[in-house]
């Protein structure tokens, strides 16, 4: 707890199943983190299901400028990071009578264990 | 690069330009971005007294939330004037952030609140005098609202925007619970359907103020020009007035409701609804706190305020 | 023995036993929810407002599934039984009914909330034991309900016991009120574990444990907060304003029920 009486300013985020990712909700004014927590849910996810909550004094959170969110900007030329960059070898795979192992097929392989 | 310039470096008039272009591009002006003062004190204004009209507004209905009239409808009107305070928080939050530059805070705007320096909109002045009130406000007040606010989900404040997307999802489901109420007066006894008319017949004044004088020649101010300018509203009070007019009149007539004003109708020609004017002097001594109700509610502000002062300062840590 | 709704219709007298155990669980929430309700748009902070109102509809809605209980065992209507009973009939705890301070929730509402706060995390702890024993209660349709319930008595719990700590652990004014909250709320907690005249015969049907086993649990799932708070409670709670599962209770009472069932009462055959 940090003395700056009773206003100070949370930031709240909020997990809306185990496997969904952080998502920001809003701001509260709260005197400490624990009361933020105990009051977040209620102010912001009234009507939707939520798996956790996670708290960040304003005071933590190191926001951009105006300036530096120009640095975000980027060209679109860098299709050699994804797979698109790759998709020749699908023809290619053909050739030798295989299949491509695309992303779709590469994500299938996680399932729960044969019995 | 010109672009990469830092925008604290620029000129004042350089800087406008560049904000007028942000604007005009149709970005979103976040809280510690670069804002002409007229934008800034404009939107304060604006945000604070919506966000303070919200939590006034909770008080009329709140006053039907104990004597709802079943289990559902008790659960149902809850909610409402929850989201009603709910709304109050959203809102202050970006008001709050934006007069934070000014060294002010929820504080201020309480106290601003109770010395009359910020007012709350002219509808929640009024008195809520029979469930047929709850019903209509929540159907005809809240639909008003829901006009103007979907007016401004494109606001060029990016915080106020994004509580507005919030608000006005909610704002649907409270549509609803006052149609529902409604509903049922309008389709129950004799003495049902005469307690929904008699709320339209009263409120009606209120509904025709609530989007504020068609322009200052009225009431001697206006801020629409202002807000239009900056992208923050599209359209005028009057165009907001008649949209209201458009989708609501059938269906209050639908009903079988009247409305307390004969004069009432649609003209093809002009393309506009005709309907007498409220009275514009009595707009502007309700929204200077001299309407039915507005020392009543401001005094349940000031005591919770006051009341509750202990629990604030106890946990200053 | 588990008994159905069926079962309980056949046997007069558990189904006398099931319905008075009924309407006192339907009776506390459905007051204490009204008490909160009156709060609305005063507590001390925004954002609190919203919370605490989230509580106290989660409340209702108990109260509302209690009533349909006692609807399902052909005792009326769920919504007359909430609006229409008089006073006397009512088997809420008298702690429940007490008004939430000085002045109404229409004028001048000098509300209380050290006693809020008090009020309603001891209740809460007492409900979340109560619903754990009704878990295994031998009326079922209750049992399934109490499994229900009680996944929403962990928030209830956390929010209002991180205000009670905070407060008591403030020191200063804030100690003091809840010092004066907690005696007044001390007075008339026995309230909440009473079974009424009844209770030997709630208890020999099983529908739920003893009134000592109640209150016993209550305690030992308090003491360590008391503990953590240097505050010593009491041996023995009160029952000063009555034991409402006997019909007894304040005037407090009467005047809530005239305002929760002044528009019903305008014409409780209308449909609203």
């Amino acid at each position: 707890m940090s003395g700056k009486g009773f206003y100070q300013e949370f930031e709240v985020f909020s997990k809306r199943t185990d496997t969904s990712p952080l998502q920001y909700q809003f701001s509260l004014l709260a005197p400490n983190h624990e009361l933020a927590l105990v009051m977040a849910q209620e102010n912001f996810m009234r009507r939707e299901p939520v798996a956790d909550i996670w708290i960040v004094k304003r005071d933590d959170v190191r926001k951009m400028t105006l300036e530096e969110r120009q640095s975000l900007q980027r060209l679109d030329n860098k299709d050699y990071r994804n797979t698109k960059g790759y998709g020749y070898l699908k023809k290619k795979w053909r050739f030798y009578e295989q299949e491509m192992l695309d992303e779709k097929e590469i994500l299938s392989w996680g399932g729960k264990q044969n019995k | 690069m010109v672009n990469t310039v830092s925008i604290g470096q620029l000129t004042e008039e350089a800087n406008y330009d560049r904000f007028m272009e942000r604007i005009e591009a149709g970005e979103k002006i976040e809280t510690e971005d670069w804002m002409p003062d007229e934008y800034r004190m404009t939107l304060i204004k604006l945000i604070s007294m919506h966000g303070i009209s919200e939590i006034m507004g909770a008080l009329p209905e709140k006053e039907w939330v104990p004597k709802a009239p079943s289990l559902r409808r008790k659960l149902g009107i809850m909610a409402k004037v929850q989201d009603e305070m709910g709304h109050g928080q959203l809102l202050l939050r970006v008001a709050e952030d934006l007069m934070k530059p000014l060294g002010k805070t929820r504080e201020n705007i309480i106290r601003d609140l109770l010395s009359g320096d910020l007012k709350f909109h002219n509808v929640f002045h009024m008195e809520a005098k029979t469930w047929g009130d709850a019903g209509l406000i929540g159907w005809l007040v809240d639909g008003a609202a829901i006009i103007t606010q979907t007016n401004m989900l494109d606001a060029s404040y990016g915080p106020y925007a994004r509580a507005l997307k919030r608000i006005c999802a909610e704002e649907v489901f409270h549509a609803q619970h006052g149609e529902a109420i409604i509903m049922a007066l309008a389709e129950g006894t004799d003495e049902q359907k005469a307690m929904i008319q008699d709320s339209i017949n009263r409120w009606w004044e209120a509904l025709l103020m609530f989007f504020g004088p068609g322009d200052a020649s009225t009431t001697g101010t206006s801020k629409q020009d202002t807000t239009i300018k900056y992208k923050i509203r599209t359209k005028t009070n009057e165009e907001l007035r008649q949209d209201f007019f458009t989708k609501y009149i059938p269906r209050v007539l639908s009903l079988g409701l009247t409305l307390p004003d004969e004069t009432m109708h649609f003209d093809q020609d002009a393309g506009m609804w005709q309907y007498l004017q409220p009275d514009w002097s009595k707009f502007k001594q309700i929204i200077k706190n001299n309407g039915p109700k507005s020392k009543e509610r401001l005094r349940l502000r000031e005591i919770s305020y006051t009341n509750n002062k202990w629990v604030i300062d106890a946990l200053q840590n | 023995m588990t008994h159905t709704l069926v079962d309980a219709l056949k046997d007069e007298c558990y189904h006398n036993s099931a319905i008075e155990l009924l309407f006192q669980l339907a009776d506390d929430d459905f007051i204490l929810s009204y008490r909160g309700s009156e709060w609305l748009g005063l507590a001390p902070h925004i954002e609190e407002d919203v919370a605490f109102s989230s509580i106290s509809q989660d409340t209702m809605g108990h109260a509302a599934m209690f009533y349909q209980l006692l609807q399902d065992l052909g005792a009326g209507d769920a919504d007359e039984l909430a609006h229409v009973r008089s006073a006397g009939e009512r088997k809420n705890a008298v702690l429940l009914e007490k008004v939430n301070g000085l002045g109404t929730y229409l004028a001048e509402p000098h509300y209380d909330w050290a006693f809020a706060v008090v009020r309603n995390y001891f209740y809460a702890q007492a409900k979340k034991i109560k619903i754990e024993s009704l878990k295994n209660s031998s009326y079922q349709p209750l049992a399934e309900a109490a499994v229900k319930v009680s996944m929403e008595l962990y928030y209830h719990l956390l929010h209002w016991k991180t205000w009670f700590t905070q407060l008591m652990d403030a020191g200063g004014e804030a100690r003091t009120r809840m010092e004066s909250a907690i005696k007044i709320v001390l007075d008339d907690l026995d309230g909440l574990f009473s079974l009424g005249n009844s209770g030997p015969e709630l208890t020999k049907h099983s529908l739920i444990d003893s009134e000592d086993t109640l209150r016993a649990a209550w305690v030992n799932r308090m003491s360590p907060v008391f503990e953590s708070v240097n505050f010593n409670i009491p041996e023995k709670f009160g029952m000063k304003n009555g034991n409402g599962r006997n019909g007894e209770h304040t005037v407090d009472l009467k005047s809530a029920l005239d305002i929760l069932g002044e528009v019903y009462n305008l014409d409780p055959a209308a449909s609203w």
